[in-house]
């Protein structure tokens, strides 16, 4: 062999290993999230796509995600809004699944989506009579209990509210014997609040307390006064409130008013953000809140952090999106997802397939198991207004 | 019913009535431009919420009358905006065109809300808080008090501009006869756009009110109150800013009244059914002119 053509080959060989290199540098996988980032609660969706993203960004500066043929590749964030509403929840979707490179979608934000959008998905895989769509489908925010059973593209990592209020309810039941009855308030036309509201009568009622009645009220109500009168007469130990920030603040300020004084309250899960302490901090002091986020091991803080340098604050619904991107990197690697478009649908079947399976995930919290119906048993806590932050009352076991 | 759910009636009525303050003061404003111009403006009641969250800007540096004074220059503002932006340049003798434009309106400018706040609710300065007096078992609550006293002066304010200022003699011309005024040397688009301006002026305010009323501000609060505003001013009578006052307190009470006795799922029902009935057995309203526009 001349010395030339030795030359020609290295040359050719080197070529083709930087161009291989360049191509694996240059490679994208695409998540794509979908979730209310206009409309009144906003809020969830722009939490849920800066969390998506900072978990991202961490994940692509150690290293990216390693594909099925082996090569690096960096995870990209694209979120589309759905504005709160069943038929943006299904266009987007839709708009999704028309991608060539989508094989995964984490959202939606509101129950009031995640029904109908899981009601588009193919019901039983496999079921060629069934022409719903197939497509894997990972919420993080919509919290209405058992939503995932809908589809078998549907999973979901939300906290159980039935495992988070029935311990809430026995801790209170074994450590302030004084509270012996309830009232409720519910916002009633809020699919989530009034799904909740019904857990949480129930739960009560079986830890052994008296729920003497209920105050009702609707999402975009601005007077309060006879519900709160209502609840006075009540004159129970415990106040439990199933509604979101906005009329549970009304609600607070009117009791204030009044001057209902409580031995304790309680509030939805979806409360424990910000959004209620920058309504009405003063109000909301002292209220117990069961949560499947704080700040209280290394992860958390670590997501925290990050999440707080992107110019956000990490609440338990956004965690949730954190901790997907985190799971879905290891079942990309685990599942050898080969993200080209003509493996999309292949790498669906293959990621549909590894959420099924997955016995546990990562949590911020600990570990996360996962159900036969593709839910999730996620470590929570009780969380306390104090001095307008959520303090941690009490870890669970 | 016993004694004690009798009171608890009369307290819900009361507080309905009160709080029907705040539906006084958007219909008071609602009826004022569609007194002068024949027009609905449906973006009204947002940009009266949008006001008071332009006074949000002050609320840390400022006592809570400057934020109130504040969110009433903000609607004046806001008035002048709607107008040029959804009346002055479109042609007023389709009744849809200007309908259409405040509608779309009042979706850019709670869109511009959320986007601004993402949609979380804000703490507002309550106006006389913890103020309640005590009347025998009943209980007034200050600043619905105030609000109400706040739209009676809004209406005798009116009533004197109205009826002693060149500008209340130009707007009332200008209301009955367009064309006669403008031949007489009154400029029809300077009346107008200072319409606008009054009634953001009493907007802001009501923004404001309603604010402190309930001590949270949210976006949801655009669609309730451009439904109760619009309510009030068909009860009232449109173009009636004492019926529109009137129209209020009753809206309110009538809407606490129904939900002490039939419950939050069919409250509403009854507001509505209400509506109705006036519209068919009094389609003028409480305080309406019996004659249209000449």
């Amino acid at each position: 062999m001349s010395i030339s053509r030795i030359g020609t080959m290295a040359l050719i060989a080197a070529t083709t290993l930087f161009a291989t290199s360049a191509q694996a540098q240059g490679r994208e996988v695409k998540i794509y999230g979908f979730g209310a980032k206009s409309g009144v609660v906003r809020i969830f969706g722009l939490n849920s796509e800066a969390a998506m993203k900072a978990a991202a960004d961490q994940i692509n500066k150690a290293g990216g995600v390693t594909l099925g043929d082996g090569t690096k590749a960096k995870l990209v964030i694209e979120y589309l809004d759905d504005r709160c509403t069943a038929e943006e929840g299904i266009n987007a979707l839709r708009r999704i699944a028309a991608q060539p490179d989508a094989f995964v979608a984490v959202g939606p934000t509101c129950s009031n989506v995640a029904e109908p959008v899981f009601g588009i998905l193919q019901k039983k895989v496999g079921d060629a009579g069934d022409t719903g769509l197939q497509f894997p489908v990972y919420t993080d925010v919509a919290a209405k209990g058992g939503l995932a059973s809908m589809s078998q593209w549907a999973f979901r990592n939300v906290p159980s509210e039935a495992a988070m209020y029935k311990s809430l309810f026995d801790w209170i039941k074994a450590t302030h014997p004084e509270v012996k009855t309830i009232w409720g308030g519910v916002e009633k036309d809020f699919a989530h609040s009034n799904a909740t509201f019904g857990v949480m009568k129930d739960l009560a009622t079986k830890a052994g307390f008296e729920v003497k009645g209920q105050s009702e009220w609707l999402l975009a109500d601005t007077t309060f006064s006879t519900q709160v009168r209502e609840l006075r007469r009540g004159e129970a130990d415990l106040v439990m409130i199933s509604a979101h920030p906005f009329t549970t603040c009304g609600v607070l300020k009117e009791m204030q008013r009044q001057g209902v004084k409580p031995k304790m309250m309680v509030g939805l899960t979806s409360s424990s953000s910000m959004e209620t302490l920058q309504g009405c901090a003063a109000q909301a002091e002292g209220m117990l809140i069961p949560t499947s986020f704080a700040p209280v091991t290394a992860d958390a803080r670590k997501a925290a952090g990050a999440l707080q340098a992107a110019g956000a604050s990490m609440d338990l619904h956004n965690a949730a999106a954190w901790e997907n991107i985190y799971t879905l990197k290891e079942l990309i690697e685990k599942a050898k997802i080969m993200a080209k478009p003509d493996t999309i649908q292949a790498d669906r079947q293959k990621i549909r397939e590894a959420l099924a399976n997955a016995k546990e995930t990562s949590g911020l919290l600990g570990k996360v198991g996962r159900t036969d119906d593709r839910e999730a048993v996620k470590p929570f806590l009780f969380v306390k207004a104090t001095k307008g932050e959520w303090a941690v009352a009490h870890k669970p076991n | 019913m016993s004694w004690i759910d009798f009171l608890d009636l009369m307290q819900s009525l009361l507080d309905g009535v009160m709080f029907g303050a705040t539906y006084a003061l958007i219909g008071i404003g609602f009826t004022l431009i569609f007194g002068v111009m024949h027009k609905i403006n449906l973006s009204y009641a947002a940009a009266s919420v949008g006001a008071a969250y332009l006074s949000l800007l002050i609320v840390q540096v400022a006592p809570a009358p400057a934020v109130y004074l504040l969110a009433a220059l903000s609607g004046g503002v806001l008035g002048a905006l709607v107008y040029y932006l959804c009346f002055r340049f479109l042609p007023l003798s389709q009744p849809l065109a200007t309908l259409m434009s405040t509608v779309g309106m009042l979706l850019v400018l709670e869109e511009a809300i959320v986007h601004a706040t993402a949609g979380m609710p804000q703490n507002y300065p309550a106006a006389f808080a913890g103020v309640v007096f005590d009347i025998g078992p009943f209980m007034l609550r200050g600043d619905l008090l105030f609000v109400f006293a706040l739209g009676c002066a809004a209406m005798l304010g009116l009533k004197l501009m109205l009826e002693r200022t060149r500008l209340g003699l130009a707007t009332r011309a200008v209301a009955q006869q367009p064309v006669a005024a403008q031949l007489c040397g009154m400029s029809v688009d300077g009346t107008n756009a200072s319409t606008f301006v009054i009634a953001g002026l009493l907007g802001g305010t009501a923004g404001a009110m309603t604010g402190a009323a309930i001590g949270v501000l949210s976006p949801l609060l655009t669609l309730p109150l451009t439904v109760k505003g619009l309510v009030v001013t068909v009860i009232g009578g449109l173009g009636s800013i004492p019926g529109a006052i009137l129209a209020g307190l009753i809206v309110g009470g009538v809407e606490n009244l129904f939900q002490f006795l039939r419950g939050v799922s069919e409250r509403d029902i009854y507001v509505m059914l209400m509506l109705f009935a006036f519209l068919v057995f009094r389609p003028g309203g409480l305080f309406a002119a019996p004659g249209g526009r000449d």
